[in-house]
């Protein structure tokens, strides 16, 4: 169980992660090279599998962890993905 | 209804990320925006308590999407110019302001989340399918007795249709591999 105060300080930790996220938006956008781009979606990735960890011990819904594990391993295939194309362009996947 | 500072901040994610996505001159630019913004999406709905919802945006958004549109972009050619916003024709503004007033003016008339006066609460409907469900269908989940038995034929539908799509993207990836 999660006492009220326990829960209220993980959902301003997840609120901050987000606002994080909102600041990685400015390097997804401004570049300026696509690896910029590439580890700034990374790391938005990354971030929404704690900020769905910290949700999930706040709101007391396991399920969620099942979520933030599926979307470690999407956020890793996606990486590899474009940048693999990014490396041999057209000659990939 | 004010949204909680999670949401708020999620919804803020979201609206740039799509933006990004539409103002980014690079067609790989706009792709890696897109996946930051399936995955801001897959975060909203989590937060709504739609876990499954989310789970199928990752899947198909950030996953799928994101591979199926390298593959497109790997036969085309990348603009040479180094400008890194694109340039937007005055009509698609129109178009897009006309279209984000009319949901603007249609979403805050919808019932509230929840709401015991919202049509899908009150309505008979609603109550005839929670009292027979069980006894017609056997399946214990209303909403699965729903969509798999009552429209059984429809589901069959989107079933089919689903399995043309993954057909379709096989032979395309198959392509690809051999060529």
């Amino acid at each position: 169980m999660t006492s009220p105060w326990v829960s209220d300080v993980l959902l301003a930790a997840a609120g901050a992660f987000i606002l994080y996220a909102v600041v990685l938006l400015y390097r997804v956008v401004a570049g300026p090279t696509m690896q910029d781009r590439v580890i700034a979606v990374n790391v938005v990735g990354t971030n929404t599998v704690v900020v769905l960890a910290l949700l999930s011990v706040a709101l007391e819904e396991t399920s969620f962890l099942d979520i933030a594990l599926v979307y470690a391993l999407l956020n890793f295939l996606m990486s590899i993905a474009i940048s693999k194309f990014t490396v041999e362009r057209g000659g990939v996947i | 209804m004010a949204p909680t500072p999670v949401e708020a901040g999620l919804l803020v994610v979201i609206l740039g990320s799509a933006l990004a996505t539409a103002v980014l001159r690079d067609v790989l630019g706009s792709i890696i925006a897109f996946s930051a913004y399936s995955l801001g999406v897959a975060m909203l709905w989590v937060v709504l308590r739609a876990p499954d919802v989310g789970l199928t945006e990752a899947a198909v958004g950030a996953g799928v999407m994101t591979i199926l549109l390298l593959l497109t972009i790997a036969k085309t050619v990348r603009p040479s110019e180094d400008r890194v916003l694109a340039s937007f024709d005055p009509k698609t503004l129109v178009l897009v302001a006309a279209f984000v007033l009319a949901l603007g003016a249609t979403v805050p008339a919808l019932p509230a989340v929840g709401s015991p006066d919202a049509p899908v609460v009150s309505s008979e409907v609603s109550q005839y399918y929670l009292d027979h469900a069980y006894k017609d269908t056997g399946v214990e989940n209303v909403v699965t007795a729903v969509l798999a038995a009552y429209r059984g034929f429809d589901t069959l539908g989107e079933a089919v249709v689903v399995f043309t799509a993954g057909v379709a993207v096989v032979a395309v990836l198959k392509r690809e591999v051999t060529a």
